[in-house]
């Protein structure tokens, strides 16, 4: 057995809390810059050291149980929560050889494993025993169920082509033609926004609508069970980047051939890429209303999904474009 | 018997599996049993990934562990699930079902040892594939395919019907 | 391949082990004085009244219905799309047709829930 196996997911583990801890600072910069502020700059040289301090702060927070809650599940809702988040990297290959699982249906373990996390936010709203915080909870429930239908079904056109469920696979299909941007921009598009809504970011953060919800199913959570909710946000943050570098954007393969800059740069480069672009979002978008964030997802994303595997069936019979599909 | 990784994987799994089954049974609260009932589900999918079966092991976890809980959990949302901590007295209701299982059971495991499938025939060594998963089900068993459509169907719309006049009353 | 199945079940233990560790290391360091106000449901300053676990909408039981019922769909369409170039080439074009009816079945279910007003929230 070689170091590998066990050593490289430790590794990576403190790579992703390393990115969270300064995904949070620039998302705060990049708002601010956006807004017209500063953002942090105290806590040491150009406020590099904000988010370490607000960990501390987490770290040595009272945990206050409420009374009324249901302990047991009240202690086990953010690790049901988080463990997904994390185990979902497993199949995430950053480049060609830097790969932990190889498995043939990687695609859909994502897909799949990411789906738990919904039961970890349910139980904790219903753990609280809290009005707000079983509200959210539920809200939070019915909103990603319904938005992973159309996430799940964006990207068969995906499979259609390359012909594998294995995202290396999928990679290598890109390599040969164009990046699957391109032939499958209905499958894209649709699976952005599923994404988006999937991660709770603007403009679909319904679930912690501060000015009604107080702050939705963690309401009641404090010190690192609070953090442990939103460390498994943005570990889903660096998880969807990854995914959608690797299934639209040809992972770690290079653009016109610049294939001088190493393929890992090229990945983190895209990954980078979309982190900046959800960051963005929340600067720019207004939050959607409730009721069209339930109809929106059944009514035009999913539809749209059907339709774009068709197309897709369709594309490939048509001679001159049958080679992009 | 020797002892290897798979041997010890499939014993962990199947302690987990069992036992959530046995916690689902004797919780008392409702919300825990829903989730005694997701780590089960949760373990099969480890024991389907020891079979060399990672898609079924996949799908599992997609249908079982990540929709079917929900809709279990939404389900005891809907009615009022206020606690009761009181053991319900062995009745002849219970004895009548302890036979309908246990016959089910005998039933079950009769036609798996009935079944040459599962007793004849060396397993496959080759690597599990999608493709012929998708050859299998979409050319071998294309009727039974179309007629799970109208399963889904026949099950969505009856869901729909009783869901409305529910919201009548 | 058993290497990938190891390193997925690696991943799984780090992930339940970051929590653990982390909340054990925490109660190491953080204070812990109770108070019987602390441990009040917040609602808002005010004190709470009745229980919270309450009954909910039918809605939201036939929204998890519809998902998962499309998860099933989305569970065929999977090994569909990826052996479908393969049996394109064996079958002909019958491969498309066999997934329409299928997907036109559950489109009628989809336009029925639209039309009783099941994709509606309010």
């Amino acid at each position: 057995m070689d170091f590998f196996v066990i050593l490289g997911p430790v590794v990576l583990l403190f790579i992703v809390l390393g990115f969270v801890t300064y995904a949070i600072f620039f998302e705060r910069k990049v708002i601010g810059w956006i807004q017209n502020r500063v953002g942090p700059n105290q806590v040491g040289p150009w406020g590099l050291l904000q988010t370490v301090a607000d960990v501390l702060k987490l770290l040595i927070k009272e945990d206050v149980i409420p009374q009324k809650a249901d302990v047991s599940l009240f202690k086990l809702a953010p690790i049901i929560a988080y463990t997904p988040a994390f185990a979902v990297l497993a199949v995430i290959p950053f480049t060609e050889s830097l790969k932990f699982a190889d498995i043939a249906v990687g695609l859909l373990y994502y897909m799949a494993v990411s789906s738990i996390t919904t039961i970890g936010i349910l139980l904790g709203g219903w753990a609280s025993n809290n009005k707000y915080a079983l509200l959210g909870g539920m809200r939070s429930a019915a909103q990603m169920i319904s938005y992973e239908i159309p996430l799940v079904l964006s990207v068969v056109g995906v499979a259609m082509s390359a012909g594998s469920l294995n995202l290396t696979e999928i990679v290598k299909a890109q390599q040969t033609g164009v990046w699957f941007v391109l032939p499958q921009f209905l499958g894209f598009i649709v699976f952005l926004i599923a994404a988006i809504a999937e991660l709770s970011r603007t403009p679909f953060d319904l679930p912690e609508a501060e000015s009604e919800l107080v702050a939705g199913y963690h309401t009641e959570y404090s010190g690192f069970r609070f953090a442990f909710f939103m460390l498994a946000e943005y570990t889903y943050i660096f998880a969807m980047a990854s995914l959608i570098t690797l299934l639209f954007f040809g992972g770690w393969s290079a653009p016109f051939g610049l294939t001088f800059i190493p393929p890992l740069i090229w990945f983190i480069f895209k990954f980078l890429f979309f982190v900046f672009f959800l960051f963005w979002l929340r600067a720019t978008m207004p939050r959607i209303r409730v009721d069209q964030l339930m109809e929106f997802a059944w009514k035009v994303l999913l539809p749209l999904a059907i339709l774009n595997i068709f197309l897709t069936a369709l594309f490939k019979e048509i001679p001159v474009l049958s080679q992009f599909y | 018997m020797n002892i290897n990784g798979e041997f010890i994987a499939f014993f962990i799994f199947s302690v987990l599996a069992i036992g959530g089954a046995v916690f689902m049974i004797n919780l008392t609260r409702v919300m825990h049993m829903a989730l005694a009932l997701a780590f089960t589900f949760f373990s099969i999918a480890g024991l389907y990934v020891l079979l060399d079966a990672p898609f079924l092991a996949v799908i599992q976890i997609l249908i079982y562990t990540g929709a079917v809980s929900i809709l279990m959990i939404f389900g005891i949302m809907l009615t009022k699930h206020k606690d009761e901590d009181k053991v319900a007295p062995f009745t002849v209701h219970k004895l009548l079902s302890l036979l309908g299982v246990g016959g089910f059971l005998a039933i079950v495991i009769w036609i798996i040892y009935r079944n040459p499938f599962f007793s004849t025939g060396e397993p496959q060594a080759a690597a599990f594939k999608v493709t012929d998963l998708g050859k299998a089900m979409f050319k071998t068993y294309m009727i039974p395919f179309e007629v799970t459509s109208i399963l889904l169907l026949v099950a969505l719309i009856g869901a729909i019907v009783l869901a409305k006049r529910e919201e009548k009353k | 391949m058993e290497k990938s199945y190891l390193s997925l079940a690696i991943f799984f233990l780090l992930g339940i082990a970051l929590p653990m560790v982390a909340l054990f290391f925490g109660r190491l360091l953080r204070p812990h004085r109770p108070l019987p106000e602390k441990a009040i449901t917040y609602e808002s300053g005010v004190d709470p009244t009745g229980d919270s676990w309450v009954q909910f909408h039918v809605r939201y039981y036939l929204f998890a219905l519809l998902f998962v019922i499309f998860d099933v769909e989305a569970v065929f369409l999977y090994p569909w799309a990826v052996s479908y170039d393969l049996l394109r080439t064996e079958m002909g074009l019958f491969i498309l047709v066999e997934m329409t009816i299928f997907v036109l079945f559950l489109l009628i279910g989809l336009i029925y829930a639209w039309k009783k007003k099941v994709l509606e929230w309010r």
